[in-house]
């Protein structure tokens, strides 16, 4: 598949294209992240904003927004270079998760002023959308938004929020409807973060960290302009991808984990584990994982291509991934024996404790956007098509 | 690497699954495993007539389609959903793939128009009385007499090693290891068929005392090319354990949609859900696994033997699990004979052990990959 490129007029291959992402990638790499958190923020963000000015940001957002609007292919590519260089992603949760609500659903005001600040890491988005009261069951949903002129007036709590703390937009569901509404009274609104009335609190997780945060609105008051959507009907928009970019993005996931467990096996041969036949056993079946984990993407990728949607096998790829991710790290500690409960902290901990770290950050990983159990149910009802769990509230 | 089927091949599965829904409904396998032959004879006829099965992956000058192990592959996941009993496996993924790859052209000349035309059935004999389908374990002798081959020693496990006529036999000569044709009518052959688990898959054992043999395939020690047969084995075994994980599958999910307790379905149970949605996670990830196999035995040889180990883990593993769970979601019904699910299992579990056992292609896959 060729593209024209807009630099040079010429058709560009696809392997043209690698080589030509791989060049910057590799020529402006940023090195080390800073030590200081605020430095290292700055630190990102100028790399983000170096990443747009060349041109290579947004693989599959539209140009008019600042994106490359690849063909399905090179977007496949630019997944699998972006992971294999080692830079740093983006900053918030706002370009997978929001920006495709924007594109699909926000007026061309909206585009205009929120896209290309975001794609650049000039204007970071962190995503308010879980609740103590409301987990998997987002529907029931409390934060409020009264209309009053043209602003709302939010109150409400908002958890398990990444990137909050350094957020200058929080996209939000919010009721609208009576409190019983359920699906058909929620809105998505984007609050400015900054917004009297808007308190950040870091939360510690089990790691030790805080990875996340809690918001809580007290009468923040938005404008209704900064509504995406129709009022009350913000729930169809909370699934909106742009694209196949999930299918690209699975490459990622696969590539980064394809190094990951080859700098596992690694370390299982440098400790002297793998002439055990248990260890072997248990190695060459992550290695077996992980190479399913790229086919799988590469089978989807040439389904969307050849049918223009993806198969079943995509619905399962991310809880593949997620158990993949969970026993690796817990098979690297398994191997580490005493020393794999040393922390970073501690002088004679491997790696600086990094799969440690790994097996309890990955806990998360069967729970964020959405459990293990919630994928699987919709992994049946959708894909299987069993019938829908009489207890459980309507579709 | 392409992993996703042509309309041409989409029309080859298509026609193969209305064909065998057809002409191999359970009640013909039912028949046909209790019959003598443990088959269907005019099946096998049909097979080689009207579609042209058998020939699929032999070459056109031997009369054959001229496909290759993809398209194979697509047969034999039917085959496998469907539970077919037929010298099938053994015929043409066994001897068929193993003549094509001794790119001997006498041998080829001489046996695949059979294979291809249905007139003749073969297999591969490789392991013997301590099991395991090893070539190491090979202690079969081949002895050059008066300028023909004899051998002597006794294949176990061999598919269909009780009805083929033409067995492919693994062997030690003096030179190394190679591939010797056996008439299975000749003299010196003594066959007995096996009482195995799978009802659907015959196993024979094979005593040769002095039988006539002729070499086929490279001179010398052939290690190599037999390894590369035992590959192509075990990937055409991935492509059946995928179409029979898919059939149990797919039968769970039918019967948790209509078997209704405590006034509901019970596939409306998340208990339920949950292992139909891991078992389509297995499905799929079976599919990758035996897929990209198949396309690496058509494009790139070299990546055969970890692909071929992969799948051989993966499948098997899926398979197995998949025909546990559509009994386990079946119930009561699932536990009876008249239930098609320990068919499944049966074939599965047999299968998961053949050509060498999860744990076997995962030290192989291990020693080569270089963990």
């Amino acid at each position: 598949m060729t593209t024209l490129t807009e630099q040079t007029g010429t058709v560009e291959t696809d392997e043209e294209f690698r080589a030509r992402l791989r060049g910057f990638l590799t020529e402006n790499h940023p090195g080390r992240p800073p030590k200081d958190p605020a430095e290292k923020i700055a630190w990102q963000k100028a790399w983000l904003a170096a990443l747009f000015d060349a041109g290579f940001a947004g693989p599959s957002w539209p140009r008019e927004y600042g994106g490359m609007d690849l063909p399905f292919a090179q977007q496949v590519i630019y997944q699998e270079e972006y992971a294999r260089a080692r830079v740093p992603g983006p900053l918030g949760t706002g370009l997978g998760i929001a920006a495709p609500t924007i594109i699909k659903y926000g007026t061309e005001e909206q585009k205009e002023r929120f896209l290309r600040p975001m794609l650049r890491g000039d204007s970071v988005w962190a995503q308010g959308y879980s609740e103590p009261e409301a987990g998997s069951d987002l529907q029931a949903l409390r934060t409020t938004a009264r209309r009053d002129g043209d602003e709302y007036v939010v109150n409400g709590q908002k958890v398990w929020n990444s990137s909050a703390e350094i957020a200058d937009v929080i996209f939000t569901l919010v009721r609208t409807g009576e409190p019983d509404s359920r699906q058909h009274g929620i809105s998505y609104l984007l609050v400015d973060a900054k917004a009297p009335g808007v308190t950040v609190r870091p939360l510690k997780d089990l790691t030790g960290a805080s990875a996340f945060t809690e918001i809580f609105f007290e009468d923040v008051r938005v404008p209704v302009a900064d509504r995406i959507g129709e009022e009350n009907g913000g729930w169809q928009l909370v699934r909106t991808s742009l694209g196949h970019e999930r299918a690209a993005g699975a490459m990622n996931q696969a590539a980064l984990y394809r190094r990951v467990l080859s700098e596992l096996i690694e370390l299982a041969r440098d400790r002297g584990l793998t002439g055990d036949p248990l260890v072997r056993d248990t190695l060459a079946d992550l290695e077996i994982r992980v190479r399913i984990m790229r086919l799988t993407g590469m089978r989807t990728i040439s389904d969307i291509q050849a049918k223009g949607e993806p198969g079943p096998a995509s619905s399962t790829s991310r809880l593949f991934i997620v158990q993949f991710e969970q026993d690796l790290h817990e098979i690297a500690v398994d191997l580490l024996g005493e020393y794999g409960v040393l922390g970073k902290k501690d002088p004679h901990a491997v790696q600086r404790g990094r799969w440690v770290w790994g097996f309890l950050r990955t806990r998360a990983s069967t729970i964020g956007a959405g459990t293990a159990e919630i994928q699987r149910n919709t992994i049946a009802e959708q894909v299987l098509k069993l019938p829908h769990d009489p207890a459980m509230p309507p579709r | 690497m392409n992993l996703t089927n042509t309309p041409e091949q989409e029309e080859l599965r298509a026609s193969v699954r209305r064909f065998l829904a057809d002409k191999s409904p359970s009640e013909a396998v039912r028949r046909s495993m209790e019959s003598d032959e443990g088959h269907d004879p005019a099946l096998w006829r049909q097979m080689a007539g009207q579609l042209g099965l058998q020939g699929i992956a032999v070459a056109e000058e031997f009369g054959g389609a001229g496909y290759g192990p993809v398209e194979l592959g697509i047969v034999l996941e039917e085959t496998g959903r469907a539970l077919l009993p037929s010298p099938f496996f053994a015929t043409v993924a066994l001897a068929g793939q193993a003549l094509t790859a001794s790119e001997d052209l006498e041998a080829q000349a001489r046996w695949l128009p059979g294979i291809a035309d249905g007139s003749l059935t073969a297999t591969v004999a490789l392991s013997e009385e301590q099991g395991g389908a090893s070539l190491d374990a090979v202690t079969t002798r081949a002895v050059l007499d008066a300028g023909s081959w004899r051998l002597t020693g006794t294949k176990m496990f061999v598919v269909d090693g009780d009805s083929a006529d033409l067995l492919l036999v693994v062997a030690r000569a003096d030179e190394g290891l190679g591939l010797f044709a056996v008439d299975a009518a000749a003299h010196g052959v003594t066959r007995t068929r096996l009482d195995a688990l799978d009802p659907t898959r015959r196993l024979g054992r094979v005593e040769l005392a002095g039988a006539p043999a002729g070499r086929v395939g490279p001179e010398g020690d052939a290690r190599e090319f037999l390894q590369r047969v035992l590959d192509l084995a075990v990937v055409a075994l991935a492509h059946e354990q995928v179409g029979g994980a898919s059939a149990c599958l797919d039968s769970a999910v039918e019967y948790a949609k209509i078997r209704v307790q405590f006034n509901r379905p019970i596939g409306s149970f998340q208990a339920i859900k949950h292992k139909c949605a891991d078992l389509l996670l297995e499905v799929e990830a079976g599919r990758s696994a035996a897929y990209s196999a198949a396309w690496y035995a058509a494009e790139d040889p070299a990546e055969l033997p970890v692909a071929a180990a992969l799948a051989g883990s993966y499948c098997s593993e899926a398979f197995t699990h998949a025909a546990k769970e559509n009994i386990q979601i079946h119930g009561g019904i699932g536990y009876t004979w008249e239930h098609d699910a320990h068919l499944y299992l049966k074939r599965a579990k047999s299968s998961e052990l053949l050509f060498g056992t999860p744990v076997r292609h995962r030290a192989r896959l291990a020693d080569l990959v270089g963990i």
